[in-house]
């Protein structure tokens, strides 16, 4: 078992966030856009560039010109990529080189412009692909490998195959899941910039939509989109004299998928959890109870009722009936994706859910805003550790500034 | 020796060769651990007992759906002509996963639990591709009789 480790709670803290731009095929170069997040999050905090004295590219690519471009000068600067996972690991980082001794204030970068791509084949070359010829699928890419010549293609069917799962053990219906877009929709439709906002949907619009990877129908799935997201961490003292409302990181933890695929487990638990959730809250110094609000990584609506049954806000199996009775709403047991989420906000990977956690304790999230909101909950996973559905797994405990 | 590239611009592991060199004499084999017994798919190192004593052994070639997901959409423009077309988890009756499609069937009287049976593709003298089709269930007693 891993112990606690450091006490990290309230000693760091998020002093500035520059949120670009984030759509449809925006037609906006990734470093373009990280750029835009990059004067956003200094102008937030009150930072000038030589402030920046480290710098991680989170889910990026093509780093090679990246500090030049956005005129930083830090002691270290690298990339790192585990999917969804990676907006976690990147502030995990961020700490450690806080703590020791490498950096006083670090940016981590999010840019990507997957809808403006001009293809996708692209990302299925990797990892002994190359080697074997353009385009090759090997076993680390998101086309899976092995099981790509049989059909296997795309992340859905990866959480589809949750889904089944979920709804074979315990009785987890399409109806289920559209309260979750339903739900989702609802609250994008009031956030000014979503890809959903002043477009509500009924349970009808989504039990209409038409099937794409059983379970999940159109509704069920996220889309890509272009954005950027720069979030600075520093010592919550240092915080204190930025010109934002510093949020603190009261917890970090990590679980990691492959743990589950020996065990037989991979795709009844959906995400490592447990180990995560234990490091993180044991930090924080919470139970789910302490939790105000829930940012959790929702490329298809299984993912948050798998996730909120595995933080305890609900028995296993519960999930679907309790997000379908109103539970997650701003009225409910635990508001959760109160931006719309990746499902209707927009999609940055797991940035998505850390700025709606920014957001919400920054007391920005406008209509959707939880009333005194204090604690909140971020979750993230993605990458693949040789096998498909054995990704990484991160989570967050953010709070106010006490 | 198997071809460099596999159907679809797979590329195979090269830890994995013998498994599809048994492929091509209709051998389904697993990653067995000979200290514990323990079987992987694909190539491992045993979690208890490493990479030294992992065998390349013929498995039953039989196994249960765990779990699967239907297209009605091609994400893949290779696929389109499949739709709909299940993709299942397969659970080898010696443990490990194994995801493949199910062929001699219906996609949507695919389900969890189903018992399958691999069939193999001989796409070329050097490679064999490896499929499962459903076990027919025992025939019920006939209340008739």
């Amino acid at each position: 078992m891993v112990a606690a480790g450091l006490d990290i709670s309230s000693n760091f803290a998020i002093g500035g966030l520059g949120v670009s731009r984030q759509g449809r095929k925006l037609g906006v170069s990734p470093r373009e856009l990280r750029l835009e997040a990059l004067e956003l999050a200094l102008a937030d905090a009150g930072l000038s560039r030589g402030d920046i004295d480290g710098h991680i590219g989170a889910s990026s690519t093509g780093m090679f010109d990246d500090i030049r471009h956005m005129g930083l000068s830090p002691r270290f600067s690298y990339s790192m990529q585990s999917g969804g996972a990676t907006a976690t690991l990147s502030i995990i980082n961020a700490v450690g080189a806080i703590l020791t001794g490498q950096a006083e204030v670090v940016a981590c970068s999010y840019a990507a412009a997957p809808s403006s791509a001009p293809a996708r084949s692209a990302i299925g070359a990797s990892l002994r692909g190359e080697e074997r010829g353009a385009g090759a699928i090997g076993y680390g890419t998101y086309s899976y490998g092995y099981a790509n010549m049989y059909g296997m293609v795309g992340a859905g069917a990866a959480h589809a195959l949750h889904a089944r799962r979920h709804m074979q053990r315990y009785g987890t219906t399409s109806l289920h899941l559209g309260a979750v877009a339903v739900q989702q929709r609802e609250y994008a439709s009031v956030r000014p910039g979503t890809i959903g906002y002043g477009q509500p949907i009924t349970i009808e619009d989504h039990q209409n939509s038409r099937m794409v990877v059983d379970p999940f129908r159109l509704l069920d799935c996220c889309r890509d989109t272009d954005g950027a997201v720069v979030v600075i961490v520093t010592t919550t003292e240092r915080a204190r004299d930025l010109a934002s409302t510093p949020v603190c990181v009261l917890g970090l933890g990590t679980g990691h998928n492959m743990r589950n695929w020996w065990t037989g487990d991979v795709f009844d638990l959906h995400d490592d959890i447990a180990p995560a959730k234990e490091t993180a809250f044991g930090q924080a110094g919470i139970t789910h109870v302490d939790v105000d609000v829930a940012a959790l990584y929702d490329p298809f609506t299984i993912s948050p009722i798998m996730q909120l049954e595995a933080y305890g806000f609900c028995g296993p199996g519960e999930g679907g009936p309790f997000v379908a009775a109103g539970n997650t709403r701003l009225d409910g047991v635990i508001p959760t994706n109160t931006g719309g989420g990746q499902l209707s906000g927009f999609y940055a990977t797991g940035f998505t859910a850390l700025v709606e956690g920014l957001w919400q304790l920054r007391g920005e999230g406008g209509a959707t805003q939880v009333a005194g909101a204090e604690v909140a909950l971020v979750s993230g996973h993605g990458g693949n550790g040789g096998v498909q559905n054995t990704w990484a797994h991160g989570t967050m405990v953010l709070g106010v500034d006490r | 020796m198997i071809p460099p590239i596999l159907p679809y611009q797979v590329a195979p592991d090269d830890l994995d060769d013998p498994f599809w060199e048994g492929c091509v004499r209709h051998e389904f084999l697993v990653h067995r651990c000979a200290e514990c017994g323990r079987a992987y798919w694909p190539a491992s190192s045993c979690l208890d007992h490493g990479s030294a004593s992992m065998r390349w052994e013929p498995a039953s070639g039989t196994g249960a759906v765990f779990t699967y997901t239907v297209f009605h959409h091609a994400y893949d423009p290779r696929f389109a002509d499949r739709i709909p077309y299940a993709l299942a988890v397969v659970q080898l009756d010696e443990g490990p996963f194994f995801h493949s499609d199910i062929l001699e069937c219906d996609a949507a009287d695919v389900h969890v639990g189903m018992r399958v049976e691999v069939v193999y593709e001989d796409v070329a003298v050097d490679l064999v591709i490896p499929h499962f089709r459903p076990i027919p269930e025992p025939e019920r007693a006939s209340a008739h009789e």
